[in-house]
């Protein structure tokens, strides 16, 4: 692409989303999002072929729909409250009505559909931005409006939002979706501690982005995009192959790495609030997506599928992509255990 | 001199076995005179005691002590033990003397005299025993030795059956039996009858229908009582001596014991009543039609134990007992007259095929019309002192009127079926092939049927001469009522008497659906013989492979889960791309939302 368009782009999609967490007025925020949502178009279109210019289509209808509904919310508050403040949307109809739209834009079921359809018909780079910076803008916005929601909802919209995640996941063998999929299951987790510890979204949030910025950087420097392919990364990268593995282990939240500390602390702000039932399922659930992690895995580094012994010894080319941020992003994901109590930073 | 004169009974028998010299002829005559030096040597204590009417306990022996229960050996020797013992040892030295001839070829008759003689001494056990530990020692072993006596010809696959059956039958009495040991244990600490009796618990109900069972099993009442008929396949003797004077009689001799605590409980009362009425009209329907003698003999002598149940039921024990006591000489006395029978006739056990044996066997016919006629209730025969009473008193008695009918129905088929077995192997021609040898002359034969002749006709009036009457007998009664026993006793007999005559004129022809009822017996056995253990079988097949291995270990978890997780993922991960659809499901869910929030 044109580099002075698409430095314009990227600057226009950095600047929407810091208009969004910046404002105290709605109308800004909603103008935020709707820039964000107006230049991650040409972003996902980069590749001219029809299915990304589905995808991009998909995506450009739903934002568009949740904005409305936004903006709809707006306007009722305005109406019974007579403000735009976004700390104080007392209108419940107001209040759940944008909590659904915002929910929208992020793909938590149940209104999930959009995310693996358009994460698979775009390419990899333009999958990673639209599932972590995307979400930074409306999460920002749910963190400040969310006490005078219904917590009944977000309760049921995260549940929800973990079940489809793990249960579509496990269908899956191209790594976009699966990617899509995940996304949903953490946005799940996201929602849920909400009403708790607001800090605790915020931080599975951050840890969410480290991860899946690393698995998406992994895949694109080489050029793997489904399973199949993923079989053979083994021969080419072998040091990749082995991080890939303990990244998708963090991501599914396993002890040692630092995918656990989130949903160790969130578990623990639950149970401490007295309920059982719903941190029980949320785990138990997180094992779905464990599994088809341990797939990948098994499938990329801890088998080797039966070749000839032409493809064990390939020719290694320079590498063309840049992989300036992947080793801290790496060592970030996997070992960030140890740091727990520094959480008390973002509080 | 009491204790030291019934310690001696006992133990002469034993010193008998010790010595096991089993090479020698000379041991079964050991036996026998050591029996009947028993007998004689037993008499002593049994006329103390009709002379003085003391009861005595005799404890010795300290067993243990497990926490606060003092087990030690203990002898009861009061009414009940006193009389049974000597009438037993006299039945038992009998038929020794008889299965000296009737065994004379087996080889290994040295070890069927150390049965008999290993099975009397468990029987005095039970019946002398003062605590209820002493008792099941002796109820065990009787059980054991009529395992060992039935299966006698342990090559015929038909005694081994019959023993299992036996065997089988008296366990589940036995559970009863436990039941009612654990209770007492728990309640009263203690195993002593003195105790029991004078702690007179309240709620006894529970461990006398322990007692009720065991009994049930024992004496083979009716759903435990296919045991009976199938051990005729022991020898005539074992068929005497277990199963129509000593063995039988355990069960009723136990519920005569605790007759201190059913006094007080009438359920328990009501259901053994009940339970020997049905046992009585069952076995009695069934013996009607039986072809075999000695069949007929056992059902008649279930039936009789049911009659006996029946007297317990209206409060009555002792005339029980009494009742017991006399059956016990006329039943062996049918037994030993049908075994020399069959073995006069070659081990022909058929009645169809036996006839006109009046002239050939004079003294066993005498012996088995007496026996019938004392059976019966014939008046001053032995049965008439038992057998009177009991129809007497429970005409006069305020109970179940359907039992009452049932039982004077049944004493009428005791009759029937009697004069079945006069008419069919005594009169007529002789339906036997012509070569049977047919003679009396052994002694071994002819003389403990000539005693047990004189015992059936003298003992009942000796017996209730020399007791005590503990309740009031009826005195006055309308004539019609009086009459009773007697007037269904004699009906039974022109009826079958009648009945068989005809049979020689009529052609036999399909038998009706109540002559298979009472030919098979009811069905009984060959419904639940086969049903039971079926049941069971699967059942615990099932619960073992279906339930437990392939449901529990294999389906529930593993491929439950994994074909929910798949229906799921399929269902969640099947989208179609079209975005009206999802607009829709937006649509819906928002509306939702909103409601729920609302």
């Amino acid at each position: 692409m044109n580099p002075l368009a698409l430095s314009l782009i990227l600057t226009t999609l950095l600047a929407g989303t810091l208009i969004t967490m910046m404002s105290s007025h709605w109308l800004t925020a909603w103008m935020g999002l709707e820039m964000n949502m107006l230049t991650m178009i040409p972003i996902l279109m980069k590749t001219t072929n029809p299915r990304s210019t589905e995808a991009a289509t998909k995506y450009f209808m739903t934002q568009a729909m949740a904005s409305m509904m936004l903006m709809m919310a707006l306007t009722i508050n305005l109406m019974y409250s007579g403000q735009w403040s976004i700390t104080k949307m007392t209108n419940p109809v107001a209040s759940n009505m944008a909590l659904m739209a915002l929910m929208t834009k992020l793909g938590s079921a149940p209104f999930h559909f959009w995310v693996p359809e358009v994460t698979q018909g775009v390419e990899l780079t333009p999958g990673m931005i639209l599932l972590t910076w995307q979400k930074l803008a409306p999460l920002s916005l749910l963190y400040q409006m969310a006490t005078y929601t219904n917590t009944n909802l977000i309760y049921l919209s995260g549940l929800l939002s973990i079940l489809i995640g793990g249960w579509g996941g496990l269908n899956q063998t191209q790594l976009r979706k699966i990617l899509a999929y995940s996304s949903i299951s953490h946005m799940g987790w996201m929602l849920i501690i909400l009403p708790f510890n607001p800090t605790l979204t915020l931080l599975n949030l951050t840890i969410y982005i480290m991860l899946t910025l690393s698995i998406f950087m992994i895949l694109t420097n080489t050029f793997t995009t489904s399973m199949s392919s993923l079989t053979l990364m083994w021969n080419k990268t072998p040091a990749m192959t082995i991080m890939l593995m303990t990244t998708l282990l963090s991501l599914g939240g396993l002890p040692p790495l630092s995918g656990f500390m989130p949903k160790w602390l969130m578990i623990h702000e639950l149970t401490k609030n007295n309920s059982i039932i719903m941190p029980l399922t949320m785990a138990i659930m997180a094992l779905l997506n464990m599994y088809f992690y341990m797939r990948l895995i098994y499938y990329s580094s801890l088998t080797i599928l039966p070749s000839t012994n032409n493809m064990k010894m390939t020719w290694r080319f320079t590498n063309t992509k840049h992989t300036m941020t992947l080793p801290t992003l790496i060592t970030l994901s996997n070992m960030l255990l140890p740091l727990t109590p520094m959480i008390s930073m973002l509080e | 001199t009491l204790t030291l004169t019934s310690l001696i009974i006992l133990t002469l028998p034993i010193i008998t076995t010790l010595l096991q010299n089993n090479k020698t002829n000379c041991f079964l005559y050991i036996t026998k005179t050591a029996v009947t030096y028993a007998f004689a040597i037993s008499l002593i204590p049994t006329l103390l005691f009709i002379q003085s009417n003391q009861e005595a306990y005799i404890s010795n022996w300290h067993w243990m002590t497990i926490h606060t229960l003092k087990l030690s050996m203990s002898f009861k020797l009061d009414f009940f033990s006193l009389t049974f013992m000597p009438i037993a040892l006299f039945i038992t030295w009998s038929i020794m003397e008889f299965s000296l001839w009737y065994m004379h070829s087996d080889p290994h008759i040295n070890r069927f005299f150390k049965y008999l003689l290993l099975f009397l001494i468990t029987m005095l056990i039970l019946v002398s025993a003062n605590n209820l530990l002493q008792l099941f020692m002796g109820w065990e072993g009787v059980g054991i030795m009529s395992f060992l006596l039935i299966s006698w010809w342990h090559g015929r696959t038909d005694a081994n059956t019959a023993a299992l059956q036996a065997m089988l039958y008296n366990r589940i009495g036995d559970m009863g039996f436990i039941m009612m040991m654990a209770w007492f244990t728990i309640h009263l600490n203690s195993w002593e009858f003195q105790q029991i009796f004078l702690t007179n618990p309240k709620n006894t109900t529970l461990p006398l229908l322990g007692l009720l069972l065991a009994s049930a099993g024992k004496s083979a009442q009716f759903g435990l009582h296919p045991w009976l008929p199938s051990a005729m396949e022991g020898p005539t003797p074992v068929s005497a001596l277990l199963h129509s004077s000593t063995m039988v009689m355990a069960g009723v001799f136990t519920l005569i014991r605790f007759y201190p605590l059913m006094e007080n409980n009438l359920t328990i009362q009501t259901s053994t009543l009940c339970l020997g009425a049905i046992t009585t009209l069952f076995t009695a329907i069934c013996a009607l039609t039986q072809n075999d003698i000695k069949k007929i003999i056992a059902l008649s002598t279930s039936s009789q134990l049911g009659l006996m149940m029946v007297t317990i039921g209206i409060n009555q024990p002792h005339l029980a007992f009494i009742h017991m006591c006399t059956h016990a000489f006329f039943k062996a006395m049918l037994f030993l007259s049908s075994g020399s029978i069959i073995h006069n006739l070659n081990n022909e056990q058929d009645i169809r095929k036996m006839g006109g044996l009046y002239k050939t066997m004079p003294i066993t016919s005498t012996a088995i019309i007496i026996g019938s006629l004392a059976l019966t209730g014939m008046p001053f025969l032995t049965g008439f002192y038992s057998k009177d009473p009991i129809i007497e008193t429970a005409n006069m008695s305020y109970i179940n009127t359907w039992a009452l009918l049932i039982t004077l129905i049944a004493v009428s088929m005791t009759a029937s079926y009697s004069t079945r077995i006069i008419f069919f192997a005594l009169l007529g021609q002789p339906r036997y092939p012509s070569l049977a040898q047919i003679n009396e002359n052994n002694p071994y034969l002819v003389n403990p049927i000539k005693r047990l002749i004189l015992g059936s006709i003298f003992m009942g009036f000796l017996i209730s001469m020399n007791t005590i009457p503990h309740t009031t007998p009826q005195m006055t009664m309308p004539p019609h009522l009086k009459f009773m026993a007697l007037a269904v006793t004699l009906l039974g007999f022109t009826v079958a008497t009648e009945l068989n005559n005809m049979t020689h004129n009529l052609m036999f022809k399909q038998p009706s659906r109540m002559h298979t009822f009472s030919t098979m017996l009811g069905y009984y056995p060959t419904t639940i013989h086969r049903i039971l253990p079926y049941l069971s079988l699967t059942m615990s097949q099932n619960l073992a492979t279906t339930i437990m291995d392939s449901i529990w270990l294999e389906k529930m978890i593993p491929k439950n889960l994994t074909t929910m997780q798949k229906t799921a993922a399929s269902l969640v991960s099947n989208q179609k791309g079209l975005m009206k659809l999802y607009f829709l499901s937006f649509l819906l869910s928002i509306t939702l939302g909103l409601l729920i929030a609302l």
